[in-house]
């Protein structure tokens, strides 16, 4: 505040005052700049192998998953008679190695004339693929062949900087130390640190990947906008110990690149599926016999100073463990060992009591199975017994009881049940657009502001445009896995992106529908935001799941990239020059994606 | 692959119930927020649960009530707190309809937009203070209500409603002491009362655009008459005399005959068209309390109803607005407590039967109550007393067409008297003080 003072002396207050307006323009900037970079710049498929049916029809492989068949949903259509509608399967490993699978009911599938059996056949260049009566030739590319390809794949970054994006991050992340500094007294030197630092790794990251040509951040910018305010509501509610939050936040970062690292090796990840079931399974069950009862909830274990939720991390083990490659998508037994394990999960949730919990693993299961099997009655017979479930947690539980019955009646009461939510109520309209500036609420000093009602601490503080970008940040994130997928190099990826966004909303929705009495309250956290540290490292480790869906040219550092590149286009110096490997928009070629003769290949 | 592509779009789903449910959200902060934003829980309005923003003050700018950090007050002058409370409210509520109660939002310079961040700003209101504390001091202890309105702008100047307490000192009586028998309330506006003879310019209306030869017909009155079987009573002997001299002289034995030849229906149905059966939005937010009319089924009750009594009530906000229309060549502009913000306007009555009742009313002056009675006001105007139990109502209802003082009136005395020995003096005494506020 002296320093503040110091500085700006009597415009303080009129600093403040306009930094109101300033912020939120920043905070859509930032957004608005990573949605149009995700989901507005152009997606090119990448190509790994073809097939030549009869001679010169060409079909590409565009994943490392590919269905061959008669169907028009597959990926290597063979539109015969004789061929079945899901005939056969081509997996890729991360080596580069080809097997096909059989799964035809009474055709069969022959590798140069031999029958592939039950466990599959290798599969390689020049080899004769036969579905049915249709022979086709595969076609593995060459290093040249994919150099060549490589050059029309268009990397992000080129029309919407992310440097730009953050540096607008930067100095939004300098107006709310500002807006602290100005309106709280109790913030401090903590205060500035915390920022400071936050500063300083987001350009020690960016700078890193960059130089080492790296071109995709939009999922990172918007997660570091998120933690921002994350920060910003840590410095309201404590000022004095923001080392712990900026420890927390550094350390979800650190795990954020592990995990990115670690799922860029496909068949490192399938390997210790078996240990995260066992994991997931086993950090419940130990929560329920040590966690003593909080606010009707065995959710948190006590170990010194620390608090730890171990449901938080299970979240990460449920997508790892939960997502699967194509293989095992066709076994049944698959599934239904999923099924079983999800089951479990939101059922030890349930004996936990953490309702609002269960209510997220459930809901991801649904993504998730619905992904898996696309079988909307295994889904149905799930929400079934869910819904059975339910019943049971409501009728064993009165705290939840209880929230139900407060859910759209919260004016009523305003002193005892509906005390938190008509306060957050109140606290949300009193900010208006642009809010009271950061660090000069009262509603911060409620009971779970910071965490389970902290959609009303956004908008008292920094008004509903900042608080709605916030939510939008996680709209994009969710729109982007979307988009990924479909130039998705397994299934595994999509299917764990797909369920980590899922588990996002979900948790977004309840808390901020909860606090809002739209929802009735349950009590979970806003990703990003909320205070606590177990949250927030599982949402950094779900966002690798992101990461590792973008397959945009030199985009993610969670994904490898095409390892028999030879081309110039990874080093790039920012310059847009013809033939540097990059998409073109004036040069306007590449525009037709199916027809495949313009990507080398040999007729 | 392209089938797990394709489920992803499940993912969408989630996007859109969480747009939906946002969607919610702001409508409900659009539509609600001000009511949030005014709990008293909100610490940057409200200090240890007391507004510590705000103010309201009256065309003038006299401050009639101010919040801030200092505490709450009122009024610096004691009549004008009293004369004012019941337009402008009590910290505590207690008064539903007043703008404390109402406009809290407004008060403390609440919008959606910037939430209660802007700086505290005055509420200005188109009363007159000393106008107000004028017809306070004209009331002089009876119960009743004073309301004054510009029939060409809107313009609420005076609108008081007794018994009345001081809010700087809260409440010190007994809510149960007949003395206070609805302090809570605003006469003007929740309150209906017979009406009396004030009615019969309803009835002169219907009588004007459904009797062809009204104006032909002749009315013969000797203290009172048999109609339909009940006997009217009048309060003098009249002879024989026209609609004109019937309406100066108020006499029930002529207006009698003239709700007789209309029927209960036609009367209830005009003060239906009139108004005076509705609940009206003051400024399209407080409402008014419906008065009601119902057609007597004989011609002995159709009687009684067109001289305003039988079942008849009335509220004095919606008879102001019907005199207003009468001033006004029959278009009402709807009255507006809030300075600056105009109301809208309805044709309430047929401009040429308007015409003609408002220079009958002129008539009743001249005629009848004696222009010297009002010096300076160029006044048209009826009495009314009715017949309650317990006493008579003391009506007086009119306007003035001062040049720039164009204002209608409705003053009611509850249970006081007659009209126009109760009632128009305190219209009087009122009118001198608006009339001299506007120069």
């Amino acid at each position: 505040m002296e320093l503040v003072t110091f500085i700006f002396g009597e415009y303080a207050p009129r600093i403040a005052d306009i930094s109101r307006y300033v912020l939120p323009a920043l905070a859509v900037l930032i957004v608005a700049r990573c949605i149009v970079s995700m989901l507005r710049e152009r997606y090119d498929p990448e190509t790994w192998a073809y097939l030549y049916l009869n001679g010169n029809v060409m079909v590409p492989l565009r994943h490392w998953e590919c269905i061959l068949g008669r169907a028009k949903s597959v990926d290597g259509r063979v539109d015969d008679p004789s061929v079945e509608r899901l005939h056969a399967c081509l997996i890729r490993t991360p080596e580069g190695s080809w097997t096909v699978y059989n799964l035809g009911k009474k055709a069969n599938t022959y590798v140069n004339g031999e029958t592939v059996p039950v466990g599959g056949a290798a599969i390689q260049d020049a080899d004769v693929l036969t579905l049915g009566q249709v022979s086709a030739r595969f076609v593995d590319l060459t290093e040249q062949e994919r150099a060549s390809l490589l050059k029309y794949r268009h990397a992000p970054g080129r029309r919407v900087m992310p440097s730009v994006t953050l540096l607008f991050l930067t100095l939004f992340q300098a107006i709310l130390l500002l807006q602290h500094l100005i309106n709280d007294p109790d913030a401090g030197l903590g205060v500035i640190m915390a920022f400071a630092v936050l500063a300083t790794v987001q350009w020690g990251y960016f700078i890193v990947l960059r130089a080492s040509g790296q071109r995709g951040f939009e999922p990172e910018i918007l997660a570091l906008f998120l933690s921002s305010v994350g920060l910003s509501v840590a410095a309201s509610k404590t000022p004095d110990d923001m080392l712990k939050q900026i420890i927390l936040l550094l350390a979800a970062i650190g795990l954020y690149v592990f995990m990115c690292l670690w799922i860029r090796n496909l068949d490192r990840v399938k390997s210790v599926r078996l240990y995260a079931f066992i994991a997931a399974i086993g950090m419940l069950l130990v929560t329920l016999v040590l966690a003593p009862v909080d606010n009707g909830a065995r959710s948190w274990i006590h170990i010194g100073s620390l608090t730890i939720q171990p449901s938080e991390l299970v979240k990460v083990l449920y997508i790892y463990a939960g997502a699967a490659t194509l293989d095992r998508l066709f076994v049944n037994r698959n599934l239904i060992f999923y099924i079983g394990f999800s089951a479990g999960c939101v059922g030890l949730l349930a004996l936990m009591g953490d309702f609002g919990t269960a209510l997220v693993f459930f809901v991801t299961f649904l993504v998730i199975s619905f992904m898996r099997s696309g079988s909307f009655a295994t889904v149905f017979l799930a929400v079934a017994g869910a819904v059975l479930g339910v019943l049971l947690v409501v009728t064993v539980k009165p705290h939840v009881v209880a929230r139900f019955e407060t859910w759209g009646h919260v004016w009523e009461d305003v002193d005892y049940r509906g005390y938190q939510q008509s306060r957050a109520l109140t606290a949300a309209a009193s900010g208006g657009l642009f809010g009271h500036g950061a660090g000069a609420g009262w509603f911060i000093s409620i009971i779970a502001a910071e965490t389970d009602l902290v959609f009303a601490v956004l908008c008292e503080e920094l008004g509903l445009i900042t608080a709605l970008c916030c939510v939008a940040s996680l709209l994009a994130l969710a729109g982007f896995v979307v988009k990924n997928a479909s130039a998705g190099r397994s299934s595994y990826f999509c299917i764990a992106a797909a369920g980590a966004v899922s588990m996002m909303l979900v948790q977004l929705c309840l808390n901020v529908f909860g606090a809002m009495d739209i929802l009735p309250f349950t009590g979970v956290t806003f990703p990003f935001v909320s205070m606590g540290g177990t949250s927030l490292l599982a949402c950094w480790m779900l966002l690798a799941f992101v990461k590792g869906s973008d397959t945009r040219a030199n985009a993610s550092f969670a994904v490898v990239r095409p390892e028999h590149f030879t081309g110039g286009a990874g080093v790039d110096d920012g310059e847009d020059d013809p033939g540097d490997g990059y998409y073109d928009d004036e040069q306007g070629y590449y525009d037709e994606p199916d027809d495949g003769y313009y990507r080398g290949g040999r007729a | 692959m392209r089938k797990v592509t394709t489920r992803a779009f499940a993912v969408l789903l989630l996007v859109a119930l969480t747009i939906a449910g946002t969607g919610v959200f702001i409508y409900r902060l659009a539509v609600d927020g001000d009511d949030w934003a005014t709990f008293y829980a909100n610490q940057s309005i409200y200090s240890d649960g007391v507004l510590n923003r705000g103010s309201v003050s009256d065309r003038n700018g006299l401050v009639l009530a101010t919040a801030s950090d200092e505490g709450f007050h009122y009024a610096d002058d004691s009549d004008i707190r009293r004369a004012c409370l019941h337009a402008v409210g009590d910290l505590g509520g207690n008064v539903g309809t007043s703008i404390l109660s109402m406009y809290r939002a407004d008060f403390v310079n609440y919008s959606f937009f910037t939430g209660t961040t802007a700086k505290a700003a005055n509420m200005k209101l188109t009363l007159d203070a000393d106008v107000c504390a004028a017809a306070y001091n004209a009331l002089s202890g009876k119960k009743g209500t004073v309301l004054v309105y510009n029939y060409r702008t809107g313009e609420i100047i005076c609108m008081v409603s007794t018994p009345t307490w001081d809010p700087e000192q809260g409440i010190t009586f007994d809510p149960n002491d007949p003395d206070y028998e609805g302090a809570f309330i605003n006469r003007a506006l929740s309150s209906t009362f017979t009406p009396g003879s004030v009615f019969k310019l309803v009835t002169l209306a219907a009588a004007l655009e459904n009797i062809p030869d009204i104006w032909q017909q002749t009315f013969y009155c000797d203290g009172d008459t048999i109609i339909g079987g009940q006997r009217v009573k009048c309060s003098g002997v009249h002879g024989t005399i026209t609609v004109e001299q019937a309406l100066a002289h108020s006499c029930n034995c002529a207006f009698g005959e003239i709700a007789s030849q209309l029927g209960g229906n036609i009367i209830s149905q005009y003060a239906e068209k009139y108004g005076l059966t509705t609940s009206h939005m003051l400024n399209g937010k407080i409402p008014t309390t419906a008065g009601s009319v119902p057609a007597g089924p004989g011609q002995g009750d159709a009687a009684w109803e067109g001289i305003g009594q039988y079942q008849d009530l009335v509220n004095p906000y919606a008879f102001l607005r019907l005199i207003g229309a009468i001033a006004n060549g029959g278009l009402c502009v709807e009255p507006t407590l809030l300075y600056g913000e105009s109301a809208g306007s309805v044709q309430l009555m047929d401009p040429s039967t308007a015409q003609t009742i408002a220079e009958m009313m002129g008539y009743n002056v001249q005629y009848e109550y004696g222009a010297g009675t009002y010096p300076g006001l160029e006044m048209h105007a009826k009495t009314g007393t009715a017949e309650t139990n317990g006493g008579t109502h003391a009506w007086f209802a009119g306007f003035i067409t001062n040049a720039n003082a164009p204002y209608a009136f409705v003053v009611l005395a509850e249970r006081a008297g007659g009209g126009y020995y109760v009632a128009s003096p305190i219209a009087n005494a009122t009118l001198q003080k608006a009339v001299q506020k506007a120069g």
